[in-house]
């Protein structure tokens, strides 16, 4: 979203660069456009090599020369269904939902106000928020582990959802509060001059211009979760098991399960799959904390 | 000029978006919400949520960290004996040597790669929409699952790449790089420049496109070739969300955890052993609590220090956020 600084150049520009474009031969743009083509496609192959494990037998998977065609089989997904994984992918999609719409019921209010209030010390909690977003994961971990063992929160799914909260709040208030300095205050002033109260305002007004900002911020949330592996390790124990720990625990004594591994790897892919097509450049802002708007 | 035209699209953080405390002359009868407090009462839930999760446990860190810990029990208040006996551990500096090592592969890498990235994206490319979205796949992989791609790639005698480009020309035979104390680490940078590279090309190229269109066409009109624009104008413009950026991934790589517990779990010896996995091990595999609180707590301040530069270089400086 531009601002008022940029808006006039830009949108003078753009008629004129897309003209000067247009005049360069389309051999150059083919050539740029391939370019790119192989770069994905060469960045991709692991990814793609992982989704063919899913489906390898085993003698083709650990076959000298590297061997590129087999007969697909779904071995791999039955010892994965019988070894508790559907139980894993709930725990999963429950807990990112579950930490998620938490974040989001606490996050947006907190949010909102950073934006436009002058809260008193408001710089000293910004850093607090930062520090708390950028912490290392361990440093958190070791001490609440040892809390959560005193008040036995230990392998429970509450522990978990709190401990998340340290980088999924901080994060959302963090990168909303600039989609909510975004939007232009002067609506908000006239709807306060109607006679609105500045909560009315905050319900009726910001919260539907924000709904773009809240989902795709929230929805960074519940991928990060998805994805987080130390925290649901240490304080999820054998109680709460997320799909990242089912991963690790197929490097068994009886050796490593590379076909089941590739399964669990490939559906803990899928909800990234739909997120970066669904969210975009708002990937780009959400990963650079706001810095770049995308 | 520089900051100027960079600052693109954030309204500095100045009175004019800022709602009054209370709304002077406005028809405000006696509502709760227009009272002083209603500015604390939205922030104090996520405050109160955000102290216990986070300053909680960093107080109760260094609370451990001047005590004796034996089997779970705390003992005596010993001062700083724990953090003279982790600065005394040659594991310590070992771990802060590989994690300068891993970030300064790492992150100068893809920051070349990305900018280069970047320019290629920003010719004209037909189906742009198509591909960038793919790009961002590894970025928002989950690192455990980033891991077990190289763990597979790279698999001793069958991974694809050992059998057909590390063993073909004879760098290694028949073992895993992550078995190879030499070349561990610098595999496991590599597997970061793969996981962030896309991205990075993602996001310089988002600050690409918001720079203005003028000056590019003033340059052209003076005459300038590809060189003296991309040195003379895009770097200079874009060096703000270069600098964030930056410090972004060189904060990000100090953290690595995931990737390295499931490919190397810190071996050969110590030779991919960061502070996060030195840490976890002394915590989770020798229970020298105190120790590993002290480690914590050291990092913590670290961090700590770190990002309220980067706080001030990013928001004061800079404007970026």
């Amino acid at each position: 979203m531009p601002s008022e600084d940029t808006l006039p150049a830009d949108s003078a520009a753009a008629p004129a660069a897309a003209g000067a474009a247009m005049h360069r031969p389309p051999a150059i743009a083919i050539g740029w456009t391939l370019l790119t083509i192989a770069l994905t496609a060469f960045l991709l192959l692991p990814v793609l090599w992982l989704a063919a494990m899913a489906f390898k037998p085993d003698d083709v998977m650990f076959a000298r020369p590297t061997q590129w065609t087999f007969l697909p089989t779904l071995d791999h997904f039955d010892y994965v269904i019988s070894s508790g994984f559907l139980g894993h992918l709930f725990t999963s999609v429950v807990l990112g939902l579950v930490s998620t719409i938490l974040v989001v019921l606490i996050g947006t209010p907190a949010a909102y106000a950073f934006a436009r209030f002058e809260l008193r010390g408001r710089e000293d909690l910004f850093l607090f928020i930062l520090g708390t977003r950028m912490a290392p994961p361990i440093c958190l971990v070791i001490p609440l582990y040892l809390i959560f063992i005193r008040i036995d929160l230990l392998d429970t799914f509450l522990g978990l959802t709190l401990a998340y909260m340290t980088f999924n709040l901080s994060f959302y208030i963090w990168v909303l509060r600039s989609f909510c300095r975004d939007l232009p205050v002067q609506l908000e002033e006239a709807a306060m001059v109607e006679g609105w109260s500045r909560f009315q305002v905050f319900v009726r007004v910001v919260l539907p211009l924000l709904r773009p900002g809240i989902v795709s911020t929230a929805t960074l949330c519940f991928i990060f979760s998805w994805n987080e592996f130390l925290f649901a390790f240490m304080l999820g124990g054998q109680a709460v098991k997320t799909l990242p720990v089912a991963i690790p625990l197929l490097i068994t004594a009886q050796g490593v399960r590379w076909g089941e591994m590739a399964v669990v790897g490939m559906v803990a892919l899928l909800p990234v799959l739909l997120a970066v097509f669904f969210l975009q450049k708002h990937i780009v802002r959400g990963l650079t904390m706001g810095a770049v708007k995308g | 000029m520089t900051g100027a035209a960079v600052r693109a699209g954030q309204p500095t953080g100045g009175g004019a978006d800022r709602l009054a405390i209370v709304p002077a002359g406005l028809p405000s009868g006696r509502r709760w919400s227009d009272s002083a407090f209603y500015p604390y009462a939205l922030v104090l839930p996520a405050l109160v949520v955000l102290v216990l999760v986070s300053l909680v446990p960093f107080c109760y860190a260094v609370w451990l960290s001047v005590h004796s810990v034996e089997f779970g029990q705390v003992g005596d208040f010993n001062g700083w004996d724990n953090f003279a006996k982790v600065l005394a551990n040659d594991r310590f500096w070992n771990s802060l040597r590989v994690a300068a090592i891993f970030m300064l592969i790492a992150v100068p890498l893809e920051f070349v790669l990305g900018l280069a990235g970047a320019l290629v994206l920003n010719q004209r490319v037909w189906g742009r929409s198509l591909w960038l979205p793919l790009l961002f796949i590894p970025s928002m992989m989950a690192p455990i699952v980033v891991g077990l791609l190289w763990k597979i790639m790279l698999a001793g005698s069958w991974g694809l790449l050992s059998v057909n480009v590390i063993e073909r020309f004879g760098w290694l035979d028949g073992t895993s790089v992550f078995a190879s104390s030499d070349h561990a680490l610098i595999a496991l940078a590599l597997v970061d420049v793969w996981q962030w590279t896309p991205f990075m090309m993602l996001a310089f190229f988002a600050g690409r496109q918001a720079l203005p269109e003028s000056p590019y066409r003033a340059a052209a009109v003076d005459g300038a070739n590809g060189f003296q624009t991309f040195f003379h104008l895009t770097l200079p413009l874009m060096t703000p969300l270069l600098v964030v950026i930056g410090m972004l991934r060189f904060i990000d790589a100090f953290k690595i955890f995931d990737s390295i517990f499931i490919l190397t779990a810190g071996g050969p010896g110590v030779s991919t052993e960061s502070p996060s996995v030195l840490a976890y091990k002394m915590t989770f595999e020798q229970w020298r609590i105190g120790e590993s609180a002290a480690l914590a707590v050291m990092v913590w301040v670290a961090f700590f220090v770190l990002c309220s530069v980067f706080y001030h270089l990013a928001r004061k400086r800079l404007n970026a956020f």
